[in-house]
C-alpha cells in the first residue's frame, strides 16, 4: 500500500516537472528579432509630452518624440530638428534677447512620412496655450508673446522680456499637426485624443506599437526615421513597480536595463555582472531651511544653521546610507559645477562637531538645564522640525542626523508624509506650504542643465492669496533681485557673474544644507551595448545601442 | 424569496450613497493630486492654480461630490482663468454612468481604466481562489479526519508558518527561488515579474506559466489559514449525532463525509469565501505589485499614492456594490444549504 502511494506520487511529480519544462520551452521559445526589454518601476499617465512631467514618462521622449534639440552625455546640447543651435553670433537670438529664430532641417519628416514644418512648432505652442487642452505645464511657453512661421522650415518666437533659460525648456516634444488638428476642430480639446496613449505617428528612432495597461508599452523601429535605422528592432518598456522584483529581473535577465533602484541592491547588482552607469541630472538631495516668521527661532538664526552644517556628518550619510555611490555638495548647482555656474571662492562646510558647539554657545544657544537640549536666552529650546517625503533613504537619513545633531545640543524632530500632502498647498495646511516645518528635505534640481530656478522668488511665498506658491523658505529681497537679474541676462558671461553671487551668497547665509549629488542610477545588462546616456534626453543616441548575446 | 431580494437590494441604495459620500470625503482629503503633477520637481504654481480650477479641484467638497454624482453637464467652468464661467461642463455623473476621467491619465475614462484591468485580476484571482478553497478542504479534512496524527501534526505545523508569514515574503522568496536561481542552477525556471512575456505576447500558455509563482505565493498564505477553519468545523461536525446515525446505517466513510459532514462544515466557510467575492474585483495588492501584475490591486495603489479620486473612487464603489451583492448571494446561498433558514 505504502509502495503504490510512493509511485502515486513519483508520478505526479514526473507529470509535473515535465508539464513544467514543456511550459518552460513553450514559454521561453527564442525569437529571431533583437529586442531590449527596459525594467520601469512607474507606467506613464500619458504618452502626450504635454499631458505628463513624470520622470520615467520623459526618459522616454527620445524613443518616440524628437525635440528641437538634444543634449548628450555631457549634457552638451546639439541640434536635432534645427540646422544649428540660435546664438547671437549665428543670428539666431537677437541683440536684445526678444527674438529667438528657428531654421530647421529640411529631411525631418514624421513616422508616416510627413514633413515635419514649422507648422508643427506653430500647432505646439498654440495647443499647449489654449486652455481647453488642461496641459499639465504651460511652462516655458506663457514666456513667449507669439510664434511666427514666415515659412515651413522657420521659427520666430518673440518674447516681452529676454528668456536667459529656453535653451534648455522649449520645444520638449513636437505634436503633429496633421494627426491632431482635426481632433481638435472636432472636439475643441486634444485631452481624449487616441494619440496622448498610443501615438502610432512620432518622429523618434521607434514608433508607438502597443501599450498593454500594467504590462508594457511596445516601440517598433521608425522605418522613416531620416538619420537611419536603428540596431534594436523593438523595446519593451516593461512595469515593474517593486523595487526588489525589478532587481530580481535584471538578474534573472528578464530585463536589460532598469533605473531609480534601491542603492542597497546595487552592489548585488553588480556581483551579479550587471553594469552600473551613473548619470548626472541635476538633482541633489538637499535641506532646505525655512526662514519665514512662523519658523522655529533656531531655523532663523544664521548661527544655528551654520552649527546644523557643521554637526552634520555629510561624508559619514554618503559612505554608509548611500555607499559611497556619489558625493556631498555645497550647493543646489554642483552638478552645474562644470559650465562654471558656481562661485570658486565658497569654502566647503566641514565637519566639525567641535566647532558647531562653540558657535552655539557664542551665540547664546546654551544648556541651561542640563537635558542635552540647548536653550536661548529666554529658556526656547534648540528645537528644529524636519520634514520629509517617506522615501526609505530619507527616513533614514533623518534617523542619523537626529543623532549627529543631539551630540551637540540640537534636538531634531523628525516627520515624513506621503508627497501628496507633503507637498499639498497653503489652503489644505500641508506642512511645507504652512511652514510647520523648519527644515525640509528632497531632491530637487534647476532646469537643469540650465541654472535657472524660481523657488526662492518672494512673490513665490504660499499664503491665502498664493495658496500654491512653492518659495516655503522664505523672502529674501537681495536673493529675489539676483534671481530676477539672471533670468533676463542674455550674456552668458554676465549671467554666469549673478550665478557665483547667488551661490556664494546661498553658501554664506546657509539657505540651504545639500546632502548629496544625486545621480540617475542606470542598470544594464551586459548583452546591451553601446549604452551611452544623458542626464537632460536620457536615451538619445538610442539608436546606436545594440544587443550582443 | 423575490421581495426578500427586491427589499435588499432597496436597501442596498441608501447604504451605497451613504458609503459614497464618506468615501469621496475621505479621498479629498487624503492628499493633492496637483503636489504631485510636477514629476520630480515641484508642480509650478501657476499651473496649479489653473489645473485647480480647469479640472474643478477648487471648488467646495459638497460641489466636487455633487458633480461626481449627477455630473456637471447643467454647469458652466471658468476654463481661461478671467472669472467669468463660460465653459459647460461635460460629465455626465455616476448616477448617469459617467464615473469621470482620470485626474493623472488625463482624458482617460474611469470605467476604461478599470475594464482594462479587472479581467487580469480575475484570471490571477479567480483561480487562485479556488485552489485556495481546495487546497483548504482537502488538507483540512484529511487533517480532521486523521486528528493527532503525524500528518495532523505536520500539516498543523506548516499551517501556522504558512499563516505566520508575510505575503511578500514569500513572494519574493519564491521569486528567488523559482525565478533567479533555477535559472543559474541550469533548471527550468519560472518568470519573475509581468503577465507574460511581451516578446512572446499575450497567450493563454504565457499567463499560466506567469500565474504560477502569484498563486502559489497567495495560496500559501490564505490556505494555511482556510485549512485551519475547515479542520476545526469538520472535527465539529463528524462528533454530531447525526454523522453517528448515519455511520450506524452503514453508509460509507466518504458519503458520510462528502455528503453529510462537508455539506454542513462547510456553511461557515460559505461566508468567509462571500467575503472574498469582492477581494477578488479587488485584486491582491502586495502579490501584484511584486510580481508586475497589472491588475486592479495595483491600479489602486498607484492612483490612491496620486490622490485620483475618480479612478479611486470608481474602484472603492464597484467594491462596495459587489460587498453588498455577494452578501446578498451568500445568503440565498445559506438557505439553499440549510433549509431550516427561510427569509421572508
Amino acid at each position: 500500500m505504502k509502495q503504490k502511494r510512493f509511485y502515486r506520487i513519483v508520478t505526479v511529480l514526473t507529470v509535473l516537472a515535465l508539464t513544467l519544462s514543456a511550459f518552460a520551452s513553450l514559454a521561453g521559445a527564442q525569437e529571431a528579432a533583437k529586442v531590449a526589454t527596459f525594467a520601469w518601476t512607474q507606467e506613464p499617465d500619458s504618452l502626450n509630452p504635454f499631458y505628463t512631467d513624470m520622470w520615467f514618462a520623459t526618459l522616454m521622449h527620445q524613443v518616440y518624440l524628437c525635440w528641437a534639440w538634444q543634449f548628450d552625455d555631457q549634457a552638451v546640447a546639439y541640434p536635432h530638428l534645427v540646422t544649428e543651435l540660435p546664438s547671437v553670433e549665428n543670428g539666431g537670438v537677437s541683440e536684445d534677447g526678444l527674438t529667438i529664430t528657428l531654421n530647421l532641417r529640411d529631411d525631418i519628416t514624421w513616422s508616416d512620412g510627413e514633413p515635419i514644418t514649422s507648422a508643427d512648432f506653430q500647432f505646439t505652442y498654440d495647443m499647449v496655450m489654449t486652455d481647453a487642452n488642461t496641459v499639465n505645464s504651460q511652462y516655458p511657453y506663457d514666456y513667449l508673446d507669439s510664434v511666427e512661421t514666415p515659412n515651413d522650415l522657420t521659427v520666430v518666437m518673440n518674447f516681452a522680456e529676454p528668456f536667459a533659460p529656453w535653451l534648455a525648456n522649449f520645444w520638449r516634444g513636437i505634436l503633429p499637426k496633421h494627426i491632431l488638428e482635426p481632433i481638435f476642430e472636432s472636439e475643441g480639446s486634444l485631452i481624449e485624443a487616441e494619440w496622448n496613449e498610443a501615438p502610432t505617428v512620432g518622429c523618434g528612432p521607434y514608433v508607438f506599437d502597443e501599450w498593454e495597461s500594467g504590462s508594457y508599452i511596445r516601440f517598433v523601429k521608425n522605418q522613416n526615421y531620416w538619420l537611419g535605422e536603428a540596431n534594436i528592432d523593438e523595446i519593451f518598456f516593461q512595469f515593474v513597480p517593486d523595487d526588489a522584483a525589478q532587481t530580481a529581473a535584471l538578474i534573472a535577465g528578464d530585463a536589460d536595463l532598469g533605473t531609480f533602484p534601491p542603492l542597497s541592491d546595487v552592489p548585488v547588482m553588480q556581483n551579479a555582472g550587471i553594469n552600473v552607469l551613473s548619470v548626472n541630472g541635476g538633482y541633489s538631495e538637499i535641506w532646505f531651511f525655512n526662514f519665514r516668521d512662523m519658523a522655529s527661532p533656531g531655523a532663523k538664526d544664521i548661527n544655528v544653521r551654520k552649527a546644523v552644517t557643521m554637526a552634520l556628518d555629510r561624508n559619514a550619510i554618503v559612505d554608509d546610507l548611500m555607499l559611497g555611490l556619489t558625493q556631498t555638495g555645497e550647493t543646489m548647482w554642483d552638478p552645474l559645477t562644470a559650465y562654471g555656474y558656481v562661485s570658486p571662492d565658497i569654502t566647503p562646510w566641514e565637519y566639525d562637531p567641535d566647532g558647531a558647539r562653540q558657535l552655539l554657545e557664542d551665540s547664546g544657544w546654551i544648556d541651561r538645564d542640563g537635558d542635552g537640549i540647548r536653550e536661548d536666552a529666554d529658556g526656547n529650546p534648540l528645537t528644529l522640525y524636519h520634514g520629509t517625503t517617506i522615501r526609505e533613504i530619507r527616513q533614514d537619513i533623518q534617523a542619523v542626523a537626529q543623532q549627529q545633531l543631539l551630540q551637540v545640543g540640537i534636538d531634531l524632530q523628525i516627520m515624513s508624509e506621503d508627497s501628496d500632502i507633503f507637498f499639498g498647498s497653503y489652503s489644505d495646511g500641508a506642512s511645507c506650504a504652512t511652514g510647520s516645518v523648519d527644515v525640509m528635505e528632497w531632491s530637487d534640481a534647476p532646469f537643469f542643465p540650465d541654472p535657472d530656478t524660481d523657488y526662492w522668488l518672494c512673490d513665490q511665498v504660499p499664503n491665502d492669496e498664493n495658496p500654491w506658491g512653492y518659495n516655503y523658505f522664505g523672502c529674501d529681497e537681495t536673493l529675489d533681485a539676483l534671481f530676477r537679474s539672471q533670468l533676463v541676462e542674455t550674456d552668458p558671461t554676465a549671467r554666469t557673474e549673478i550665478f557665483h553671487d547667488i551661490t556664494q551668497y546661498m553658501h554664506d547665509q546657509v539657505y540651504l544644507i545639500p546632502l548629496y549629488i544625486d545621480p540617475d542610477i542606470w542598470l544594464i545588462n551586459p548583452r546591451l551595448t553601446n549604452v551611452t546616456i544623458s542626464g537632460v534626453t536620457p536615451f538619445y543616441s538610442i539608436m546606436s545601442w545594440d544587443i550582443t548575446e | 424569496m423575490t421581495r426578500y431580494i427586491i427589499r435588499r437590494i432597496l436597501q442596498a441604495i441608501p447604504l451605497l450613497f451613504i458609503i459614497s459620500v464618506l468615501l469621496f470625503v475621505l479621498m479629498i482629503n487624503t492628499g493633492d493630486p496637483l503636489a504631485t503633477m510636477g514629476g520630480r520637481k515641484a508642480t509650478r504654481p501657476e499651473d496649479r492654480a489653473r489645473l485647480a480650477r480647469q479640472l474643478g479641484l477648487d471648488q467646495p467638497i459638497y460641489k466636487q461630490y455633487i458633480y461626481w454624482l449627477i455630473g456637471n453637464d447643467w454647469a458652466l467652468i471658468d476654463m481661461d482663468g478671467d472669472g467669468i464661467l463660460e465653459t459647460p461642463g461635460s460629465r455626465l455623473g455616476v448616477l448617469r454612468g459617467d464615473f469621470g476621467n482620470s485626474l493623472i491619465s488625463r482624458g482617460k475614462a474611469v470605467i476604461e481604466i478599470i475594464w482594462d484591468r479587472l479581467p487580469n485580476t480575475l484570471i490571477l484571482m479567480i483561480p487562485a481562489e479556488i485552489i485556495v478553497i481546495i487546497v483548504s478542504l482537502i488538507v483540512g479534512i484529511y487533517s480532521a479526519l486523521r486528528q493527532y496524527s503525524l500528518i495532523d501534526h505536520t500539516v498543523t505545523a506548516l499551517s501556522f508558518i504558512g499563516y505566520s508569514m508575510p505575503i511578500f515574503f514569500v513572494a519574493l522568496v519564491s521569486m528567488y527561488i523559482f525565478g533567479v536561481n533555477f535559472k543559474r542552477w541550469g533548471l527550468p525556471y519560472l518568470p519573475t515579474v509581468g503577465m507574460f512575456d511581451p516578446k512572446m505576447g499575450k497567450t493563454t500558455v504565457q499567463i499560466i506559466w506567469h500565474m504560477i509563482l502569484p498563486i502559489f505565493s497567495m495560496t500559501v498564505i490564505t490556505a494555511a489559514g482556510y485549512s485551519r477553519f475547515v479542520r476545526s468545523q469538520m472535527l465539529e461536525v463528524i462528533s454530531e449525532d447525526y454523522i453517528r446515525t448515519a455511520r450506524s446505517k452503514g453508509l460509507p466513510q466518504r458519503l458520510v463525509i462528502s455528503r453529510h459532514a462537508l455539506k454542513n462544515a462547510a456553511l461557515p466557510l460559505v461566508t468567509i469565501v462571500g467575503l472574498d467575492v469582492p477581494l477578488l474585483l479587488a485584486g491582491a495588492v502586495v502579490t501584484e505589485t511584486i510580481f508586475a501584475w497589472p491588475g486592479m490591486g495595483r491600479l489602486f495603489i498607484d492612483h490612491l499614492s496620486r490622490s485620483d479620486t475618480p479612478v479611486v473612487m470608481g474602484i472603492l464603489m464597484m467594491i462596495s456594490v459587489a460587498v453588498v451583492f455577494s452578501q446578498l448571494i451568500t445568503d440565498i446561498i445559506y438557505a439553499w444549504l440549510d433549509p431550516r433558514i427561510r427569509y421572508t
